[in-house]
């Protein structure tokens, strides 16, 4: 196989993947209910509400899914338009995909007990980040001008591998949650398990928001809905902040909303950006062109991504007094 | 029927292309002949194109009236420069003087849209201290205008164009951030970037007229190539797809393929419409005003064609200056080959610009100043640079033409000075309409040489220093042409006051690149459409104080703006 049609078939492989998966990961899971609940049944009851904490970290789980999804199409299609000219462009389908895969498994799992090769995969996916992030931070500052908006728009885009970052620090939370299932309270290092999440996600809102900033403003906000993912996310975050600093034992109605509304923009993100791609010369006729060119499609459900990390922290939050 | 654009008028019948619709037509109000319209414009490029949007925006009638074709960008442009010619003004001209001009592409423009529709979309604004170079710079002539009121134009401009430029430009007084973002560089601004780092120099991207992101119906840039011989994706803000089309919501008239031959004066001394041919005949259109844009050839051109017995030195002549003053820009270039691909054909031809040498007045042994730019020269015209300029032919320029991939250039835009030597004059010739031709005579002076000079050892530092080999000097070469009807605020030095009104006809207005007192060392379309707007706010304030003809307002509301893809030529 030539190293052009491998490049096709593997672009292609992780975006049909990506979308399964993002599928699965969205898709309500009542039918092994029985099965799962006997399991439960099964072990040991020790801890208050272990039941809770273990669906709190298969939210998790779906969310470091979400966001695996979205950066194994991400990156798919950027590093295919990068004509993968540096073999470690590869790295981040690799890493995403497995990453996927075990968020999948962990959905699926009921057993409160951290899995080891679970944990191992989501640090390698915090790991990937923050040496993508160094790789992205060096094609930037290597071209002519250095740090300078030219670069920043149209280097490798700086905060792109910080999804997998957070993916990775999303899942490996998740196992910590179900670690401590049985404890008297899911934690993690000694921190309350779901306001160390909800600070975590609020972060990567931050993250991701800063990131759509910067290129919103590279296409000059020239459509006015490219102000949502700028103003709607940075609200969340600070409502997640402020869950996290004094939210024991409450409900959050307001930011369990929020969430929601953010899942929801992510996905709708991707309709937007769609209909971007149409505006580029040829629309979707020129698809092969214009997907590259246009807006980056699986970029937005990063968003609906953290926003179900949100929603898990939330739901934990709620159900332990003081996580 | 055939829709041959060249040879049969597309914008009659009450309709005009549209330009954003393959196919597609917007409506068009008409006027008749024997109606004197408020103001009739003769040409549709970056002065008559923009001044006849403002105006019809306004309230006035306007029929604005080209010579070339009103092209359908989306249709009829082919990436291929021979074909492309065809939006070259080639009619007969004599060129002579020292360093007789090449006419007939980088400087001229036959169409609706005018050489808008194959400028290189450079935008930039002049250096404030230009507007006044004899006071505060010691060369060429004043402008009656102010850089102040002119920086508030140029933003107009920008915003109507959605100019595409850096977040912060490195040069000049503060202006307001561009509209849209600056397009990614290309291998061969990159080598431009490198050369003034190298050198110690300030660099940035070139602000283009070329949008990085949707626009209505325009798309963004595909970063084709072809910018210099019409843009087939409407990304590029040429009059034809941004002023035109609101000048037709509001109500104008646009004539194509409608060449101006005289402009008749009444027995008050006054204009009273002009003489036309179309299809095959010379028609009159009433007016109560004629604004000439036709840039710095045939506007003297037909002003020098106009002379009655009572102007008998040609219209708006007074001072003698009509035709005098001829500027050129200089486009000297060195050019060279690095040994990665550059490929540097792709995109914007001038993606990266720097301006050091227009706002550095030390280091200097001339007056002026200059821009240099990145470069993307077509095949075609590389083998003409190639065969002509670097005198090669046969093995040699098959050889040599094998490096296109690896070719990387610098160009300037360089401020050539006034002098009255240089000018347009009418020959004994005459056209395929039977109007006389113009004789283009034009020198280098001492102080443009010395600029020439000056530049091109500075780019070959530059480019040695980005990493080129083998370099070579592309000495002799120009593009914008401005001058020719200056505008100052004395009658006997000048042909139009600032607001373009001639000083000897009040209802005849000059408004393009031939105002020019100076011709600064940017690319002029942005001023030249600044001036635009700003006359046309200055002849609203005038016919608001009664001092042009009140009645000459149109009563009637403008027409709708909607497209109506679905009509078929007749």
């Amino acid at each position: 196989m030539s190293r052009a049609v491998e490049r096709d078939v593997l672009a292609g492989a992780g975006l049909a993947l990506s979308v399964l998966a993002a599928a699965a990961v969205l898709a309500p899971k009542a039918g092994s209910s029985r099965i799962r609940s006997q399991r439960i049944a099964a072990l040991p009851r020790s801890g208050p509400q272990p039941r809770t904490a273990v669906r709190a970290a298969r939210r998790l789980n779906g969310a470091a899914g979400m966001l695996a999804a979205s950066v194994l199409a991400d990156s798919s299609v950027e590093h295919y338009r990068g004509s993968f000219k540096n073999r470690a462009m590869y790295t981040p389908l690799v890493v995403s995909a497995l990453t996927l895969a075990t968020s999948l498994h962990g959905t699926s799992d009921m057993r409160p007990l951290a899995h080891r090769l679970r944990d191992g995969c989501y640090l390698l996916a915090a790991a990937t980040g923050l040496l993508g992030t160094g790789f992205h931070f060096y094609n930037v500052t290597k071209k002519v001008g250095g740090f300078s908006w030219q670069n920043l728009f149209y280097g490798a885009p700086l905060g792109a591998p910080m999804a997998i970052l957070l993916s990775g620090l999303l899942g490996f939370c998740s196992e910590r949650v179900r670690e401590t299932a049985r404890s008297p309270r899911p934690e993690m290092f000694g921190l309350p398990a779901a306001r160390t999440i909800a600070a975590v996600t609020g972060a990567g809102l931050l993250g991701t928001s800063g990131e759509a900033g910067l290129l919103h403003f590279r296409g000059a906000f020239h459509n006015p809905f490219m102000a949502v993912p700028v103003t709607l996310p940075p609200i969340g975050a600070a409502l997640l902040f402020n869950a996290a600093a004094r939210g024991q034992g409450r409900a959050h109605p307001f930011t369990r909303a929020w969430m929601w509304l953010l899942t929801a923009m992510g996905l709708a993100g991707v309709g937007f950006h769609a209909y971007g791609v149409s505006r580029n010369m040829g629309g979707w006729r020129n698809w092969s062109q214009n997907v590259l060119n246009g807006p980056p499609l699986p970029a937005p459900p990063s968003f609906t991504g953290l926003a179900l990390a949100g929603l898990a922290a939330l739901g934990l939050m709620r159900e332990h007094r003081d996580a | 029927m055939y829709d041959d654009a060249l040879h049969m008028p597309r914008a009659r019948q009450g309709q005009a292309p549209d330009v954003f619709r393959p196919g597609g037509w917007v409506p068009m109000r008409e006027y008749r002949n024997d109606e004197p319209v408020d103001f009739v414009i003769v040409g549709t490029g970056a002065g008559g194109g923009t001044l006849a949007c403002k105006l019809a925006e306004y309230g006035f009638s306007v029929v604005a009236f080209d010579a070339g074709p009103y092209f359908r960008p989306l249709e009829d442009f082919a990436s291929d420069e021979a074909e492309q010619t065809k939006l070259y003004w080639t009619d007969d001209r004599i060129v002579d003087g020292a360093n007789p001009l090449q006419l007939g592409s980088n400087n001229s423009g036959k169409a609706v849209g005018g050489s808008t529709v194959h400028f290189a979309m450079v935008s930039l604004r002049f250096r404030p201290e230009w507007f006044k170079s004899r006071t505060v710079l010691g060369y060429g002539a004043d402008w009656p205008l102010d850089w102040r009121e002119m920086w508030d134009y140029y933003t107009e401009v920008e915003q109507a164009l959605k100019i595409s430029g850096p977040v912060t430009y490195p040069w000049g007084p503060p202006r307001p951030r561009y509209p849209y973002r600056a397009h990614p560089l290309n291998a061969a601004a990159r080598a431009l970037a490198k050369g003034c780092e190298a050198l110690g120099i300030d660099w940035t991207e070139t602000p283009l007229a070329t949008i990085s992101a949707p626009r209505g119906l325009a798309h963004p840039c595909v970063y084709r190539g072809f910018c210099v011989t019409g843009c087939s994706t409407n990304a590029k803000q040429s009059a034809l797809v941004t002023w035109i089309p609101r000048a037709l919501a509001a109500g104008a008239e646009i004539r194509d393929l409608a060449m101006v031959g005289r402009i008749e004066v009444d027995d008050n001394g006054l204009v009273s419409g002009v003489h036309y041919h179309r299809d095959d005949g010379w028609h009159f259109q009433r007016a109560r005003n004629v604004v000439v844009a036709g840039y710095a050839i045939e506007t003297p051109r037909l002003l020098l064609n106009s002379a009655t017995d009572r102007y008998r030195d040609g219209l708006a002549n007074s001072s003698g200056l009509v035709g005098k003053n001829l500027m050129t820009q200089s486009n000297q270039a060195v050019w060279g080959v690095m040994d990665d691909e550059v490929r540097s054909y792709k995109g914007p031809p001038s993606l990266a610009i720097t301006e050091h040498w227009n706002y550095a007045d030390k280091g200097k042994d001339f007056f002026g100043g200059y821009a240099y730019m990145s470069q993307g020269p077509l095949p075609q015209l590389w083998a003409n640079t190639q065969a002509s300029a670097h005198g090669l032919w046969g093995g040699p320029l098959v050889e040599e033409m094998k490096n296109y991939n690896h070719v990387v250039g610098l160009k300037i835009v360089g401020e050539m000075l006034p002098q009255e030597t240089s000018r347009v004059t009418l020959a004994d010739e005459v056209d395929q309409y039977g109007l006389r031709i113009p004789r283009v005579t034009y020198s280098w002076c001492d102080n443009d040489k010395r600029l020439i000079d000056h530049s091109l050892k500075f780019m070959s530092r530059a480019l040695q220093a980005a990493g080129a080999k083998d370099l070579w000097i592309q000495e002799d070469d120009t593009c914008h042409l401005n001058g020719t009807a200056r505008m100052g605020d004395d009658a006997g030095t000048s042909v139009v006051n600032a607001d373009c009104r001639s000083w000897d006809i009040p209802n005849l207005w000059i408004c393009d690149g031939s105002v020019f007192p100076t011709v600064g060392g940017v690319n002029p379309s942005l001023t030249i459409q600044a001036i635009a707007c700003r006359t046309a706010d200055r002849i609203r304030a005038m016919a608001r104080r009664g001092e042009l003809n009140r009645s000459a307002r149109r009563s009637s509301a403008p027409i709708s703006a909607t497209t109506d893809a679905t009509a078929s030529t007749a």
